[in-house]
């Protein structure tokens, strides 16, 4: 048990800190904000271009995917670097954390060069389809359809919840290609260009406001892909679903954490009630720093324990929840207005539209829904850590 | 920071398990309770094996490990007391086989010629009743005392394994303080009481684990049953939350850390509130059955909430962290 990295890891972080120092946007030019998860700010572009080209935007990666070949542990400190300071890791962060990261693990070459690369240096934008109207929890039952038809698949169906889509390039998308197998055994997964005929992308807005346009619903009518766009082998989309993505899903837990620390700086107690409810704040912001390292631990001595992190999940998301609404109640009757400014803001890291109690408990349903809900969490953790039968 | 067991202390774990799955199981829990058998015999096996030796700071995190076990197998001997209560406020006093009690408030020492004097009532005082000595904590400083100096009644609680008493001084003399640091000593003390409240938690929720896994209602084991799954994960979730804190402390302890006071009140307050919940979730999933005395649930449960009330509860310590935060 140490307090401290190994001198390797901690040169690691000196480095990435230097850099950043002399590297960073100042506020007067981070001034435009970006209006949903695949729109990139210019600024941001250039930010996001700068890190790829320095091997600082995914260290883990090698130098040719924007990287630096960097182990577990020097990924972690390159990351608790850029919470610490409230600096968005991507404003495409799916793009960068799930699409990109797909495509390194799953694609040929020539897809990593005709979608990765352009994703990781922020000239193209990615989100990801796969919830759809009558598939959320249980994504297996997706039924987007894609046949082959030749030379591409012809995809029919309709995806929602899909953030970003009104801004992307391009759609990682989950469709059925065998609607005989097996629900798991019949899945694939498809690139599909945005600008395609037949597809129509309808942003909504979100309880925070009609303005607030993230979500889209996607209708796809009769859209020729190409089959090279298929990610990974017919059928076995449901790999890439689920996210055997080694690192990155360790790793994930490293940005619930941050939001826990930036609530931390966040919340001002002001009568004793809140200054005990400010108390369980900090403890859960302390646990899951904890938590979260021994994660990290067991990944860099090879072991994974993908259920653990059900326990991360789930104890940063609902601890979020509850500070956010404590942070709320703190702040009285200024917290009514809309919009608000009762919460601080970082000028890179901008919440999405208002920096208002309101807004950040209301997303904060997001940590506790999106991902896995909060009772999949549980379930999880009751038959995969505590051994109990299935239903 | 790697916040896991190296591979000594892994080992250690084991060690330490092993032994007290031998040593101290259920059954001799049980005894001590319905039969009124001794628990010297097990102390003496502590001493025997060295644990009463895990007196340097530097060995808090090796010492927490016994800590949690013990807290999980209701341990009935004076360890925890002389461990983290005692041993803490007389550093230099210590002796491998000799129980030891702490009196941290409620005694005022008065100068009398070249030595004071010691008036005042403590009440439950944790293993007052079979220490050999008792440090006390007053205004002019820090003294110890052998047992036979005071008046000690042992007070009947809840938990039947505990041993709390009154202990009352009449002008008990005393010629010189020790060197203790009584801050410092108590941030041992919460630790410990933190640790083993953690171990009986996941006690709690080992026995509730084989409960619903066994228990058969409507044609399938309870525990296979959403709601029952649902209270099983919270529990798992709160002791991962509370032990996280509790060796944290102990690691800050270890390495004498200046954080080292507000982890203990943080270890406090997690465990605190992991009681909370593990006591009622464990407690409501094992039906009736819970509620019988001949069902060993029983110690686990105590030994839990007990632990909540001493030492200053959950709500006491999270005003002290807001203190030291605001």
């Amino acid at each position: 048990m140490k307090l401290t990295f190994d001198a390797d890891v901690e040169a690691f972080r000196a480095e990435f800190v230097a850099f950043l120092t002399e590297h960073l946007p100042t506020p007067e030019e981070t001034t435009e904000r970006s209006r949903s998860s695949s729109h990139i700010p210019e600024w941001s572009r250039k930010w996001q271009r700068l890190l790829f080209d320095e091997g600082w935007l995914l260290p883990g990666n090698p130098p040719e995917y924007g990287g630096r070949n960097a182990t577990i542990l020097q990924q972690y400190v390159h990351l608790e670097e850029l919470s610490r300071r409230r600096i968005y890791h991507s404003h495409n962060p799916q793009g960068l954390g799930i699409i990109a990261a797909s495509l390194l693990s799953f694609g040929t070459e020539e897809q990593k060069r005709r979608w990765a690369l352009p994703i990781l240096r922020a000239e193209m934008t990615a989100s990801l389809g796969m919830s759809e109207p009558g598939a959320g929890s249980d994504l297996a039952s997706l039924r987007t359809r894609a046949v082959q038809d030749g030379d591409a698949f012809v995809v029919n169906g309709q995806k929602v919840w899909t953030s970003g889509a009104h801004d992307a390039d391009v759609l990682l998308t989950f469709v059925r290609t065998d609607p005989d197998a097996p629900k798991h055994k019949g899945i694939s997964c498809l690139l599909i260009p945005t600008d395609l005929p037949g597809l129509t992308r309808r942003p909504f807005g979100s309880m925070a406001g009609p303005e607030d346009l993230d979500f889209n619903e996607v209708f796809f009518e009769d859209v020729r892909v190409p089959a090279e766009n298929m990610l990974g082998p017919l059928n076995e989309g449901w790999r890439i679903a689920t996210g055997s993505l080694g690192h990155e899903r360790t790793l994930l837990w490293v940005s619930f954490a941050a939001q826990l620390d930036a609530l931390v700086g966040d919340f001002h107690p002001v009568t004793d009630v809140d200054k005990d409810r400010y108390a369980t704040l900090v403890m859960d912001a302390r646990a899951m720093r904890l938590l979260g390292s021994a994660a990290l631990a067991r990944e860099a001595r090879g072991e994974q324990d993908v259920a653990a992190l059900s326990v991360l999940k789930l104890l940063s998301t609902e601890a979020s929840q509850l500070a956010t609404e404590y942070a709320l109640e703190a702040a009285g009757p200024d917290a009514l207005d809309h919009p608000a400014t009762t919460a601080p803001f970082a000028h890179m890291y901008h919440d999405s539209f208002t920096a208002g109690w309101f807004e950040r408990y209301a997303r904060s349903f997001g940590g506790t829904i999106a991902g896995g809900t909060s009772e999949i969490q549980r379930t999880i953790i009751a038959e995969r850590v505590l051994g109990l039968p299935r239903s | 920071m790697l916040f896991e067991f190296d591979s000594d202390q892994r080992l250690w774990q084991d060690t330490v398990r092993e032994v007290i799955a031998k040593e101290c199981p259920p059954t001799l829990v049980r005894s001590v309770v319905d039969a009124g058998a001794d628990p010297a015999p097990l102390w003496r096996t502590y001493v025997g094996l060295g644990w009463t030796e895990l007196t340097e700071p530097s060995e808090a995190v090796e010492l927490a490990i016994v800590l949690e076990e013990l807290g999980r197998a209701s341990d009935p001997t004076p360890f925890l007391a002389t461990m983290t209560q005692f041993g803490p406020l007389a550093p230099g006093e210590i002796t491998p086989d000799q129980a030891g009690s702490a009196v941290f408030e409620g005694v005022t020492a008065r100068a009398d010629g070249d030595g004071w004097l010691l008036d005042g009532t403590a009440r439950h005082v944790l293993d007052a009743d079979r220490a050999d000595r008792l440090a006390v904590v007053t205004g002019e400083g820090v003294f110890v005392v052998p047992q036979d100096a005071v008046t000690v009644i042992r007070t009947p609680v809840f938990d039947p394994v505990l041993h709390l008493a009154e202990v009352r001084f009449d002008g008990v003399r005393v010629t010189r303080p020790v060197a203790a640091d009584p801050q410092r000593a108590r941030q041992l003390a919460l630790t410990g009481m933190a640790l083993t409240m953690v171990g009986a938690c996941r006690r709690i929720l080992e026995m509730t684990l084989e409960h619903v896994r066994t228990r058969h209602q409507f044609g399938a084991p309870i525990g296979s049953f959403q709601a029952v799954k649902h209270k099983a994960a919270d529990m798992h979730v709160a002791i991962e939350r509370a032990r996280a804190l509790a060796y944290y402390a102990a690691l800050m302890i270890a390495e004498d850390q200046p954080g080292r006071q507000e982890a203990a009140w943080m270890a406090k307050a997690a465990a605190g509130e992991c009681q909370s919940l593990v006591f009622r979730n464990g407690y409501q999933l094992h039906g009736a059955m819970g509620f019988t005395w001949e069902n060993d649930l029983q110690f686990a449960l105590k030994r839990a909430k007990a632990g909540e009330l001493m030492l200053g509860g959950a709500a006491h310590c999270r005003a002290m962290i807001a203190e030291e935060y605001a």
